[in-house]
């Protein structure tokens, strides 16, 4: 018995050749050939030279910057996720779906007007501007002030990742830990957070990776300082705008790699642990 | 225009679905395929409706070589536990689907389909749906729908796919009763998968019972319940 | 004793929280706090500010060619990006979800490189690549055709940053699909063709829009991976945000406000668009 022709299901071999040859040129040219860019002209003068780049003090102080500002802004960004997932999922009050809306705003909002409402209220023509001044307080232009844009481009990603994760597991264990007498941080720490370790490591990855990498709402409010308030992704702007190539590209590769990595963490996530991050994960 | 299986082989991958599975049948008859999970007669009807290839043997059927065709150009109506109907169509759309991919040629007319969709929802009791969405449809009524659909398309031979399992007792009870007064009036050599031995016996005219790829007996109901051949009919039809 | 007994049991002083887990004051206190403070009071200096020119003044800042240009560069081609990712998404998606072949997870994980990869970075990678000394650019550049510092440019950077979005939507849906349909439409006589376009892609016109409607949103507001590549000469190839920044640096607060405004509103429009779009796509299931 030969079959003569393919399955209802599926395409006709020319088509899949069609499709495929135009898929795959598509993600290679489009995706891979700047990544591929990036590698090439940062070892393009050479290792030494690469690595010159990047112990280079101005360098390292967008690194040492880029570092803090994500210490700071991840951890807080954290708490706030796991509070905010706390009250939507473990409560019913009015003005649910309007909160989850206000946490998915960033996403919608463009970087640099992320960083324009900060100007707007710490700015010298801002709000607080002449007060700020007049105490010597220095929020824009300043470390401050790339916290609070890095914040606010970052803040949704824990709570998107946790919130959909914790409705899915629902009440009932917490209510049974309550039930036998256990606080609100006992029921947390030891009941909630083993299950959602995962979907908040995934959360927690996400924004850290952006938080690094953020670069419209901080080139708003950095001021460009070299050396002082440039985090990675400015630093990278201001050697390009230099034109030293292997300068910028020596950064650039070193938050490739960053992205890379993350990116080889969230497919590891995904792929061992599909149960346990949110549904919205479960392919 | 009888019906003739020869030999069917089928294996996936490493398992045998199907090994070596004969049988006959005359024009028109209902024959039901019942057996256990994994015994092969999904694998069977599905290979009677072009959806999977099988690995040897061969079919007969109206005087062609069934296997030579795709699916497409069998007209053999496939009605599917789940029912498979076009969500975003309406019931009407739905029926009228087989009609409406046809070459221009062979389509009928707009009007000619609009009347055969409401003489079919009138043929499987349900009058007046037309405009409803599947969404908006129980599922008794949803598999009434599906079978209307393989229906529009005045097929040789109509293959349903335990078509009743995601229904309840009484729903199926009905469903069975309105398949069996369909087929009567239409005329058309039907085969039925099922792994219930009732829904088998109660309907069909020629029952296969079949276990790990095989035929363990094929006969009337009442000559396979007086006579089990093995000892797995008999305990198959005692549970 | 339970903690809820207890509870019950004790004298009530004021009206205490009917919650059965704790923490519900605590958490809700602290996310409102966080939000208002972070979010709401600086988004309403934006609408504020710009109150400042009045009504006129308002339309006079915005109706300037150089703003008009701006907006016009970044919406439009923000929209050509989103056509060209949601036609490429659904192949890309299609070949993931349907084709099996050695690689095919790497594929699927590359995807997300944009996503992960920050702007900046894609950013000089693009312009160094469609520059015309770049890898692409020197090839094209002998057909006269220029990407890099041209709208050109900014159509390349779109495309890029917002084919995830395309991809992401459109995958779960098609392989929820399930191959029944399909062979349904095929016993019913219906060619591959014909299946492809009468049920299949029916089915998946709502995720596709959905996608549409995400990538334009992300193209239109983005700013790092296209800065480098586009030319940035004013009512040419300069983008909204980038002029944004211009007025900022020119101290005209309300003018840059102003144009805030408007991309948020058109944010806006966007998000209740989507969500729309989400609930028709819900009644038809």
């Amino acid at each position: 018995m030969t079959k003569r022709f393919s399955k209802p299901t599926e395409d006709p071999l020319w088509l899949k050749l069609l499709l495929g040859a135009v898929a795959i040129s598509f993600i290679g040219v489009l995706l891979l050939l700047p990544l591929a860019l990036v590698f090439t002209e940062a070892l393009a003068k050479g290792l030494v030279t690469f690595w010159y780049a990047m112990i280079e003090p101005d360098s390292l102080a967008a690194v040492r910057l880029s570092l803090i500002a994500a210490g700071i802004a991840v951890p807080l960004n954290t708490v706030f996720g796991v509070a905010a997932a706390w009250c939507i999922a473990k409560f019913d009050f009015t003005g649910k779906t309007f909160l989850v809306t206000l946490i998915d705003l960033p996403f919608s909002v463009s970087p640099v007007v992320a960083g324009l409402i900060y100007v707007l209220v710490f700015g010298m023509q801002g709000w607080f501007g002449p007060w700020l001044a007049d105490h010597d307080i220095h929020i824009l232009f300043a470390l401050p002030g790339i916290v609070l844009a890095t914040i606010f481009v970052t803040f949704p990603f824990v709570a998107r990742e946790l919130i959909p994760l914790m409705v899915d597991q629902g009440r009932d264990e917490e209510e049974a830990a309550a039930t036998l007498g256990a606080t609100g941080l006992q029921t947390f720490l030891r009941v909630t957070l083993p299950n959602i370790k995962w979907g908040l490591l995934y959360g927690v990855l996400l924004c850290n990776a952006r938080a690094l990498g953020e670069f419209g709402a901080v080139s708003v409010v950095s001021g460009h300082i070299r050396g002082v308030t440039n985090t990675m992704p400015l630093h990278v702007q201001l050697l390009y705008d230099n034109y030293d190539y292997a300068g910028a590209f020596a950064v650039a590769a070193l938050l490739a790699m960053l992205a890379l990595v993350t990116l080889a963490l969230k497919t590891l996530l995904e792929w061992r642990y599909a149960d346990e991050l949110a549904a919205s994960h479960r392919h | 225009m009888s019906l003739a299986v020869d030999s069917i082989t089928k294996k996936f991958r490493r398992f045998p679905a199907l090994n070596g599975v004969s049988l006959v049948a005359p024009q028109g008859a209902f024959v039901s395929l019942l057996g256990p999970s994994g015994s092969g007669k999904t694998t069977l009807l599905r290979i009677l409706g072009g959806l999977e290839f099988a690995d040897s043997g061969s079919v007969r059927f109206a005087d062609l070589n069934w296997l030579d065709m795709p699916a497409r150009t069998r007209n053999a109506g496939f009605v599917f536990q789940q029912y498979a109907l076009f969500k975003h169509m309406t019931v009407a759309d739905n029926i009228a689907f087989g009609l409406n991919v046809r070459p221009r040629a062979r389509r009928p007319s707009k009007s000619a389909i609009a009347a055969r969709v409401t003489e079919l929802l009138a043929l499987v009791q349900l009058p007046g749906l037309e405009e409803r969405y599947p969404s908006q449809l129980s599922g008794g009524q949803r598999q009434r729908v599906a079978l209307a659909r393989a229906l529009a398309i005045e097929p040789r031979m109509l293959l349903l796919d335990e078509p009743f399992g995601a229904l309840d007792a009484k729903v199926r009870k009905e469903l069975r009763a309105d398949l069996r007064r369909i087929h009567d009036h239409a005329g058309v050599t039907t085969v039925f998968v099922t792994h219930d031995q009732e829904e088998a016996f109660a309907v069909a005219d020629l029952v296969a019972v079949m276990k790990d790829g095989r035929i363990e007996q094929y006969g009337a109901p009442t000559d396979v319940r007086r006579n089990p051949r093995t000892e797995f009919v008999s305990d198959f039809l005692a549970a | 004793m339970s903690a809820i007994g207890l509870k019950l049991s004790m004298p009530q002083k004021k009206r205490k929280s009917r919650h059965v887990l704790p923490g519900f004051r605590l958490s809700l206190g602290f996310t409102l706090f966080y939000l208002a403070s972070l979010v709401l009071v600086p988004l309403l200096a934006l609408v504020i500010r710009p109150m400042e020119l009045g009504p006129f003044g308002f339309w006079s800042v915005i109706s300037t060619p150089r703003v008009l240009a701006s907006l016009r560069l970044s919406f439009g081609v923000a929209l050509a990006a989103a056509v060209v990712d949601s036609v490429f998404g659904l192949i890309i998606a299609w070949v993931l979800v349907r084709y099996r072949f050695p690689g095919k997870g790497l594929l699927d994980a590359v995807i997300d490189l944009p996503f992960a990869l920050p702007t900046a970075v894609a950013g000089i990678a693009l312009s160094a690549l469609y520059a015309p000394n770049g890898w692409i650019g020197s090839l094209l550049i002998g057909y006269g055709i220029r990407i890099a510092y041209t709208p050109w440019g900014v159509l390349v950077a779109m495309v890029f940053i917002s084919l995830p979005f395309t991809v992401r939507t459109v995958q779960p849906v098609m392989s929820e699909l399930g191959l029944e349909v399909e062979e349904a439409s095929a016993t019913l006589g219906a060619t591959r063709l014909q299946t492809i376009a009468r049920v299949v892609m029916p089915m998946l016109a709502p995720a596709v829009l959905t996608g549409m409607a995400m990538a334009f949103a992300r193209a239109a507001g983005e700013y790092g991976s296209i800065i480098f590549i586009a030319g940035n000469i004013p009512a040419v190839s300069e983008i909204a945000p980038l002029l944004i920044i211009t007025k900022l640096e020119q101290y005209d607060y309300a003018g840059a406000a102003a144009i805030g405004v408007v991309m948020l509103a058109a944010s806006f429009v966007m998000l209740l668009a989507l969500n729309g779009l989400q609930s028709w796509a819900a009644k038809r299931r």
